[in-house]
């Protein structure tokens, strides 16, 4: 690798496009994933599910199962009993519910694709022959599939043990949002439906575990996993060993995108089954499983309303937002993930200080909500933003101006409910949007166009995504929690560098990222520098990668962490050059004297020195050597950005082409723009797929129709046009470095200005679009709508 | 995700062939894989035993003398590429740019997406536009089906258990118009409705004989002899005359709904698209003699 150093000594890679170092490994076949793990004796799992939405379990006949040569056990929730609950208690808050449920499904299945035996065999193939033979008789129940009327008093109860359906009501308000609204000249009311989505990685989930009966008992398990070590705290107990007894191990992960950020049954299930058999054994989900029985995301209603004044001032927000939140309360984030993160961010880049929200969370028999990318800032994001072109037309306002109207300024700004943004470039992000889709002739345009019966239309989605999730952005974010992470870094003997982190990667590349600030930041070349993470025994504790977080707490752990050892190192140069440290400086793995050129000692020797120079070292490093561990806790990092989008509706067929989309961020400093640049274009293509393509859907008789990626569509390279990604940095004025993260950007903001570049594109007929994805049949249907009523008026 | 358990046969010749699928009820024939071996792994199809054609000689090729002929486990990639097919049957060109992606192209055969008769694939709809004719191996000789007595409904077609397509004909058509539209989620997904159309025009530019085929609208591809009648006639490129016969297309036709469109959408995409491919056919290109 090389790369020219145009930037100052202190910050050599950071902030440039190294190369990422993991590709070869990945791109040439060398990953490891849980699927490649092999373990002699071992057995495969194939789980059965319920084929109904709510039915209950009358009985359960093995025999035939186990009479198949080749398996070796079946396993019901009769045989787990000796295993602890799975406990929801939501994110250390009060006002949800918590939620207990046993891993196998007991006496009623709540979703189709609830387990409910495992069988294990010695083949995968054997697996599933002896899944197909295990006889489950049902009594099918009335399924809750309406979350509106799952929170009637008399809907029947998907958890009876609850008492309600509805296992979550919050409602805060800031200001005074009566008045506003009864002051207002103008209040514009929309109702929205946020579709329901998912992750869809590439790599499925799977759960590799064995058990070895020493030491009290020790279980071993691989998982698919975001966040080893959070992994391992939630399983443990439900395992009823300490977290000495666990090891988790996620190696390489083949996308995650937040699904793996959830705690699931299988994740206990596998352990507890390897241990009853005696064997190792092995589950890898497949893409029916996978897409009924992992998390589902975003499927929200959302009723929002803007009081504004005559001159287009936004002078109130109201929302409500209900969240179909599926059969279970998701461990650890709870559906609450969805509808607060919709509800208490309401406000965005908004200078809007009278603002109410309220959440509700009724339980559905419908596959569980959990974390993925975007979470519910992508439904509060359509909500709001739709609502707000809508309001232009209604007021006939530029919807561009009707913002830049409205928007906060660029300096540190508390939200009316209390988030602090950390500085960004809010309407200059907007404008440099406008610009890009060279807005000025874009309805000379748009006319010619319907001229020729075509339609076209532009539409923004400026936005703001707290990222760095730690514990004060969690606060404020209204799911409070220690959020926080450690990196260790070590100089070993030799020279080279050892970085362990709790945080995990599976895509955003910190085997790169993380070497470029530990190499800043000890003044090394980045090829010394290993990162480690992925494993509880061999990584310090960690919260893990989700929610935009690891770039910020990765650099502020590691910069101090490493400048521990730095400093340990430069004392350790002195003594070793005969210098004053403070006339020492390292660079590039070699320590010298400023201003004394040939006068240099190479990290090896100092590092050799540290760990075997007796007494003439250092106390300190006599005690610790060149390791420091430290922890890091941000305060809280809101990027910002804007999306637009030109899109062109085929008015006959529905079919809607993106035209062009752009994607301004400002994730503050980057520590490496082509990251950055995936990481973006990566997160647009998912909000592609949320605005027009992605839609798990459920039959009215609560049967599961999206299991399989013929029907659970996401866009593929023809989908995506040429993605215009242009970015603004400034300068977290909180973070270690001025970083903010970066990861869901896109997918927050591309779905509403596709949304309202549809709406822009069909104004002429009336149209309002409501809900996501926009399909051909709901296109279709709006118009025909529309069309009637124009005939009977 | 992994199939049930069944027998794998690999025939040296088309008789041992015939004769493994006579022996082996419930059989079938692996071709490109493309679309059973999902469908097997997901235990929607259960063989008893996979009838592995791809290695007996003679089925696999192009041949245009007068006539086209395509063997049935010719690549669809190679007759994609083929010069003469672009040059003398764009209409099969067409399709084939919208069936799947590069990768199952490379290994899908021209024969297996006809046999297999799914109701939304392009190549059977091209085939009833342009009259081809598609040779059976059945024991003891062979037999010649029209593409129009073939597609019998979802995965259903005239073949016996032991008959296996052999080749498909398609006769010399240059100079008709010719054009190929569908509407698809996403490129290379299934199509939502689809249509081939081929016109012969006289020396006035009437047309004289039309072709309709849609596919993805109903439980076999099929042609629609509202709008083909309505064809005869009129001059290509006729507006009002391709307005109309979009309108009737599905006259008389059973429209399938699914989890993605109603019967309401197909119908009205259809008339849309089978409007603007008539529109089209007036300008491409028309193939060679």
């Amino acid at each position: 690798m090389t790369i020219e150093d145009t930037r100052p000594r202190s910050a050599r890679y950071v902030g440039r496009s190294v190369q990422r170092v993991e590709d070869p490994r990945l791109l040439s076949g060398q990953g490891r994933y849980v699927d490649d793990i092999t373990l002699p004796g071992m057995l495969h799992a194939a789980f059965v599910r319920s084929p109904h939405a709510r039915a209950r379990i009358l009985n359960i006949d093995a025999s035939d199962a186990l009479a198949l040569d080749g398996v070796v056990a079946v396993y019901t929730a009769a045989d787990l009993a000796w295993l602890n609950p799975m406990v929801a208690t939501g994110p250390m808050r009060d006002g949800i519910l918590a939620h207990s449920r046993t891993p196998l499904a007991t006496d009623v299945v709540r979703h189709v694709g609830d387990p409910v035996a495992v069988v294990l065999a010695r083949s995968p193939y054997l697996a599933e022959d002896g899944r197909d033979l295990v006889d489950v008789e049902y009594e099918p129940l009335e399924p809750v599939l309406d979350p509106l009327a799952a929170l009637e008093p008399d809907s029947p109860l998907v958890d009876e043990a609850l008492g309600t359906n509805n296992i979550s009501h919050l409602e805060e308000s800031a200001g005074d949002v009566e008045r506003a609204f009864a002051e207002a000249d103008h209040v514009t009311r929309l109702r929205f439906h946020s579709g329901r989505s998912t992750a869809a990685p590439i790599e499925c989930r799977g759960v590799v575990a064995k058990y070895e009966d020493r030491a009290g008992g020790r279980y071993t398990i691989w998982a698919s996993t975001q966040m080893p070590h959070l992994l391992r705290m939630f399983v443990a107990p439900v395992l009823g060993v300490p977290e000495g007894r666990v090891t988790i191990s996620s190696p390489d992960v083949g996308g995650a995108f937040g699904l793996k950020c959830t705690v699931f049954p299988e994740d206990v299930v596998i352990p507890a089954v390897a241990k009853l058999s005696g064997r190792p054994v092995k589950w890898i989900e497949d893409r029916w499983e996978n897409l009924a029985a992992g998390v589902h995301s975003k499927d929200m209603i959302c009723t929002m309303e803007i009081a504004a004044k005559a001159d287009g001032t936004m002078t109130a927000f109201r929302g409500h937002f209900v969240t179909d939140s599926g059969a279970f309360s998701s461990i650890p984030f709870t559906p609450l993930v969805d509808s607060q993160c919709a509800g208490i961010y309401l406000t965005s880049c908004y200078d809007v200080r009278d603002v109410a929200y309220s959440v509700d969370n009724p339980l559905t028999n419908k596959c569980q909500i959990g974390a993925v990318r975007g979470v519910g800032w992508v439904p509060g994001q359509l909500a709001r933003e739709v609502a707000i072109d809508q309001l232009a037309r209604e007021l006939g306002k530029d919807p561009v101006e009707l913002r830049l109207q409205n928007m906060i300024g660029p300096d540190v700004y508390t939200t009316a409910f209390g988030q602090t943004y950390d500085g960004g470039s809010y309407a200059e992000a907007l404008e440099k949007a406008r610009d890009a889709v060279d807005y000025a002739s874009f309805r000379e345009r748009q006319a010619k166009a319907r001229e020729e019966g075509r339609y076209i239309g532009v539409g923004f989605s400026p936005f703001v995504e707290p990222t760095g999730w730690a514990t004060a952005s969690a606060a404020a974010g209204g799911l409070p929690n220690g959020y926080y992470d450690t990196a260790s870094v070590t100089v070993e003997p030799d020279g080279s560098v050892t970085v362990t982190t709790g945080l995990h990667s599976h895509g955003q590349g910190h085997e790169t990222t993380l070497a470029q600030v530990t190499a800043d930041e000890l003044g090394v070349p980045m090829e010394s520098v290993r990162v480690v993470f992925g494993d509880t025994d061999s990584s310090v504790f960690g919260m893990g990668t989700y929610a935009s977080r690891s770039a910020v707490l990765g650099f502020g752990s590691i910069r101090e962490s490493a400048g521990q050892v730095r400093d340990r190192l430069l004392r350790l140069a002195a003594i070793l050059l005969e210098a004053d440290p403070g006339d020492v400086e390292l660079v590039d793995g070699v320590a010298g004297v400023k201003g004394v050129p040939g006068k240099t000692v190479p990290l090896q020797q100092i590092a050799l020195f540290g760990y075997f120079g007796g007494t003439a070292r250092p106390e300190d490093v006599q005690r610790d050597a060149l390791t420091a561990t430290s922890g890091y806790s941000p305060g809280e990092t809101y990027a910002n950005g804007c999306a637009a989008a030109v899109v062109e509706v085929d008015v006959e067929t529905g079919l809607v082409e993106v035209e062009q989309l752009v994607a301004v961020e400002d994730c503050g400093v980057q520590l490496n723009p082509t990251i950055v640049k995936g990481q973006v274009a990566g997160a647009i293509a998912n909000g592609i797929g949320v605005a027009l393509l992605e839609d798990l859907v459920y039959e009215d008789n609560g049967e599961f129709v999206s299991g399989s990626l013929l029907h659970y569509l996401y866009p593929s390279t023809t989908e995506v046009p040429e993605l215009d990604l242009l970015t603004i940095e400034t300068p977290s004025a909180v973070s270690v470095g001025g970083v903010k993260g970066v990861g869901e950007a896109g997918t927050i903001s591309a779905p509403a200005a596709i949304v309202n570049a549809i709406a822009d594109a069909l104004s002429p007929f009336g149209v309002v679009i409501d809900r996501t994805p926009v399909t051909p049949e709901y296109l279709r249907r709006k118009l025909r709508d529309a069309e009637r009523t124009r005939e009977a008026s | 995700m992994k199939p049930a358990q069944f027998d794998y046969l690999r025939p040296g010749s088309l008789a041992e062939a015939i004769e493994a699928l006579g022996a082996n009820p419930d059989s079938k024939v692996l071709a490109g894989g493309q679309s059973l071996i999902p469908m097997m792994n997901m235990r929607l199809a259960r063989p008893s035993a996979l009838v592995d054609i791809g290695r007996i000689d003679g089925l696999a090729g192009i041949s245009a003398n007068g006539s086209l002929r395509v063997g049935a486990t010719t690549r669809q990639a190679e007759v994609l590429a083929d010069a003469t097919v672009q040059r003398r049957w764009p209409l099969i060109t067409a399709a084939l740019r919208h069936v799947g992606h590069p990768a199952t192209r490379a290994r899908g055969t021209f024969g297996g997406s006809i046999a297999h008769a799914e109701p939304a694939a392009e190549l059977p709809a091209a085939m009833l536009a342009l009259d081809a004719a598609f040779t059976v191996h059945r024991p003891g000789g062979t037999r010649t089906v029209a593409a129009t007595d073939f597609f019998l409904g979802h995965y259903t077609t005239v073949l016996a258990e032991d008959e296996l397509l052999g080749h498909v004909d398609v006769p010399a058509l240059g100079g008709s118009h010719w054009a190929f539209a569908e509407v698809a989620r996403r490129h290379g997904d299934y199509a939502l409705t689809g249509v081939a159309v081929r016109l012969t025009p006289d020396a006035d530019g009437v047309v004289t004989d039309a072709r309709v085929a849609l596919f993805a609208v109903s439980s076999r591809p099929v042609r629609s002899a509202a709008a083909e009648r309505l064809l005869v006639g009129t001059r290509v490129g006729d507006a009002e005359a391709a307005t109309a016969a979009g309108k009737v297309a599905l006259d008389d036709i059973e429209v399938a709904e699914d989890s993605f469109v109603s019967a309401t959408y197909r119908t009205e995409a259809t008339a849309a698209i089978v409007r603007r491919a008539l529109l089209e056919a007036a300008t491409n290109p028309k193939g060679e003699n």
